[in-house]
């Protein structure tokens, strides 16, 4: 992920380098190939949550079938039906039309399922072959002990067929994330699996890698392998899909080839109502303040060459730019994570001096990327998080008070509309989008003037996608300023009033009103001259 | 991006820097020793180390699993301290020693299943099931013996502790034989690899369709039948129980593992290094002793080599700074 030549069409229609869209990337299959694996009437209930009614689900051998919805529509739950990570209330699974029952990822196994899930299976510190071998070890004919060389030489061979040449004898942590990914497919193979289901496989690839892993793909749909394939990246099933399938709610929406629905299509059966692709028109003649943040030839240990850029109050400034274009490192030095060698910073007139504690409280708030890990408590409330930023400002006489504490709580999930019965909920448990409004909410508490977005919408459903996008809004029409981190271009074009795109470093140049087009942006983040 | 598969292997400088402290520990303190007390060297005083050390690693050894696991098992001195109890009142009964030293492991065993359920089945935090074990074990230990020693083993255990081979004492041979058999079982059987995928990513081997919550029981079963063992070869050199000998005995374990550069960190780790912590251990315990100082100022030193030690990996591992 990270090339911003990824999402040049804004309809997500296909890939700039693929050159393909929805329809018509390859005829529909004329003759249905045997039913591998077929789901009837699966329902499973959880305490409060029915997360699968009645879904049906044909995998025919040598296609590639892809889920789509939102998050919680039950992608995840259907998957984990069949390789028997959960027990079904009820419903039917057949396996070449024989009705079979699994309760246990290894009854799921024994039945040729493999799956790759969403996170990472590993164990950092085994070898890849071990890895690939993990629970179906080669023994040799001496008890207990594992054949480490057959182990190896199985490994490697496998790894060798999809592409990867290593030292099978390396910890797996030793391995970028992308050839890790690789390491959960070989394992899969390893199985001679018959189904294979990838959840998000292409989440942490980069442009290249996901191309060799469709190649992949292509290769095990050749062999006849069915394949069931999840992804929010529209383009990918357009190149991959044979069949679609969308959940919404736990309920089957839509089950269609590509070449019978189109992209708009799929996109309500999912949300379930039309979605706008956010658009300027309307919002042109917002009102613009002064310069609340100025940046003067800001220089880094981090690789930022003389940065200057600024940002007014009321304005929502995109700062866009390929990996490594120091895109966030303008975020850290401005949040005062990395210290500034040589420039300054202006914060409202005067120069941003002190570490992060005082900036914060100065008025300045970053929603990170990665939300998870540095953005929110998981394991705490969604009001404990709501506070996190502000202890400071709702209780100056630095004593707890709970009843304050739930009305700011109530107050916050109200006018960010998270999807919650009340605040004392496990942000842990939250969707994507709703944790993404609780950091946001956090920083409102805290009286944030400036608001830095690194990727946004990252790992966020369509729908809270456009909520995100809808908030960001919100804030710089109460006069609050919006510095916006992405690698979505359309996003980027349609929400910002002006664009810095970096490049190693440096400011490469800035877009406004009608020279802000995706491809200008892409033109300055990858020319030399 | 680079097109690097995997990291190329180590020059051999960084290698020296990424020994496990223990080992900067024994190159240090062994010269130190060496020229404070003419003792140290004296055949007798090695021979002492090694027995000493002996014991030590039937405890480290299985601690090191526990760890790889990313669990804790503090109950392990207590449980040696019992173990040796249960041995040691069978053999003054006129019991026999072979039966004595099942008595021991089937007693070890025992616990380690409990402890072990407990942590795989119930997912309790494996520290505080031990706490609660430790105080099971400890007081059974005192019951059984009203608080007293435990004397008049007879002349079986008496073979044990004064035979050799090649002059080197049986206690050392069978610890030697025990740690090759632990080597064995992690690096070339199922049971040890899953040691590490329990530690590394549970989920994962769950997933692949292994009963994990049987084998985690089983790392701390194992524990518990070194624990008998360690039981056995404590009994031997003191050739007598005390309800509490053992106490204190898991601390010095886990600084072990700790010194041999095994980290609570996702299955990180390895088992020789454990026998240069074990090493560090018995070398700094035994110079200490010879140098009269105290074992309560021993325990300080250990500690803060221990935290020393972390602090080391943490330098390291940031390329030395601290933040």
């Amino acid at each position: 992920m990270g090339n911003l030549a990824e999402r040049l069409d804004p309809d997500g229609g296909g890939r700039v380098n693929a050159d393909v869209s929805l329809q018509g990337v390859r005829p529909a299959q004329v003759s249905p190939a045997p039913c591998v694996l077929s789901v009837k009437g699966i329902c499973k209930t959880y305490p409060g949550v029915q997360a699968l009614q009645n879904v049906d689900l044909d995998l025919h051998a040598g296609e590639v079938h892809a889920i789509m919805g939102e998050n919680g529509a039950g992608k995840s739950s259907l998957i984990k039906a069949i390789v028997g990570a959960i027990t079904c209330d009820s419903g039917e699974i057949r396996v070449d039309g024989t009705p079979v029952s699994i309760n246990t990822p290894a009854d799921a196994q024994t039945l040729g399922i493999a799956a790759i899930h969403q996170e990472l299976s590993l164990v950092p510190h085994l070898s890849i072959a071990q890895n690939v071998f993990l629970g179906r070890e080669p023994m040799t004919g001496v008890p207990f002990m594992v054949d480490h060389r057959k182990m190896a030489d199985d490994a490697a061979a496998i790894l060798h067929d999809i592409g990867l040449d290593c030292d099978v004898g390396a910890k797996a942590d030793s391995l970028k994330v992308a050839h890790q990914q690789v390491v959960e497919i070989a394992k899969a193979l390893s199985q001679n699996a018959r189904v294979l289901i990838l959840d998000e496989p292409t989440a942490s690839l980069s442009d290249r890698e996901a191309d060799a892993l469709f190649a992949m793909i292509d290769r095990l749909r050749a062999k006849g392998t069915a394949i069931v394939y999840i992804s929010h990246r529209m383009n990918e099933i357009g190149r991959l899909a044979d069949r679609i399938t969308v959940l919404r709610d736990g309920k089957r929406v839509l089950s269609a080839t590509p070449s019978e629905i189109s992209t708009d299509e799929i996109i309500v059966a999912m949300v379930g109502r039309p979605v706008a692709q956010p658009s300027k028109e309307g919002r042109a003649d917002r009102p613009v303040g002064d310069a609340v943040l100025e940046l003067e030839d800001v220089w880094t240990g981090t690789g930022l060459a003389g940065i200057t850029m600024s940002i007014r109050a009321g304005e929502i400034v995109g700062l866009a730019g390929l990996v490594g274009s120091g895109r966030t490192e303008v975020a850290r030095a401005i949040f005062g994570v990395d210290p500034v060698l040589a420039g300054r910073i202006d914060w409202m007139g005067a120069p941003l001096t002190g570490d992060t504690p005082e900036r914060v409280k100065s008025g300045i708030a970053l929603v990170p990327e990665d939300r998870k890990e540095q953005g929110l408590c998981l394991e705490q409330t969604i009001s404990q998080n709501l506070l996190h930023a502000s202890f400071w400002k709702v209780f100056p006489k630095r004593l707890f008070r709970p009843s304050r504490a739930r009305s700011i709580s109530r107050d916050s999930i109200a006018k960010l509309r998270v999807a919650t019965p009340h605040g004392e909920k496990r942000v842990g448990l939250l969707s994507g989008g709703n944790q993404q409004k609780t950091v946001i909410g956090k920083w409102l508490n805290a009286d944030a003037r400036l608001f830095i977005f690194d990727e946004p919408t990252r790992g966020i459903d369509i729908g809270a996608k456009a909520e995100i996008v809808d908030l960001m809004i919100a804030l710089v029409e109460r006069g609050n300023s919006v510095l916006m981190i992405s690698s979505e271009l359309p996003e980027l074009v349609g929400c910002c009033d002006r664009v810095y795109v970096l490049r190693e470093g440096e400011v490469a140049g800035e877009l406004a009103d009608a020279d802000l087009t995706e491809d200008a942006i892409l033109r300055l983040a990858m020319h030399h001259d | 991006m680079t097109e690097l598969v995997a990291k190329p292997p180590a020059s051999i400088g960084t290698r020296l820097l990424n020994m496990p402290g223990a080992a900067f520990i024994t190159i240090a303190l062994v010269p130190l020793f060496a020229f404070s007390n003419d003792a140290f060297l004296g055949a007798s005083n090695l021979t002492n180390i090694m027995v000493q050390t002996s014991i030590l690693l039937m405890v480290a050894v299985p601690m090191t699993y526990v760890i790889l696991t990313e669990g804790l098992d503090i109950s392990m001195g207590a449980v040696v301290s019992l173990c040796g109890v249960a041995m040691a009142l069978y053999l003054a009964d006129g019991g026999g020693l072979f039966v004595a030293i099942l008595i021991a492991c089937a007693v070890g065993a025992a616990f380690g299943a409990f402890n072990g359920v407990c942590v795989a089945y119930f997912q309790m935090p494996s520290f505080v099931v031990t706490l609660g074990t430790m105080g099971v074990a400890h007081g059974l230990a005192l019951i059984l013996t009203n608080a007293s020693i435990v004397t008049g083993l007879g002349d079986q255990i008496l073979a044990l502790q004064t035979g050799s081979l090649a002059a080197i004492p049986y206690t050392v041979l069978i610890a030697i034989s025990l740690y090759a058999l632990a080597h064995l079982i992690l690096y070339h059987t199922r049971f040890g690899t899953y040691v590490f995928a329990i530690g590394g990513n549970r989920h994962g081997l769950e997933l692949a369709g292994i009963p994990v919550n049987l084998w985690h029981t089983g790392v701390y079963v194992f524990a518990g039948l070194y624990a008998g063992i360690a039981a056995t070869l404590l009994t031997t050199r003191t050739f007598s129980a005390h309800p509490t000998v053992a106490i204190g005995m898991e601390f010095d374990a886990i600084a072990a593992v700790i010194l041999g550069g095994t980290s609570f960190d996702r299955g990180k780790g390895w088992l020789f290094g454990t026998v240069l912590g074990v090493i560090a251990i018995g070398v700094l315990r035994n110079g200490l002793n010879l140098m009269a100082v105290s074992s309560s100022v021993q325990a300080v030193a250990i500690g803060l080599l221990v935290i020393g030690t972390l602090l080391l990996d943490k330098l390291r591992a940031n390329g030395w700074r601290l933040t």
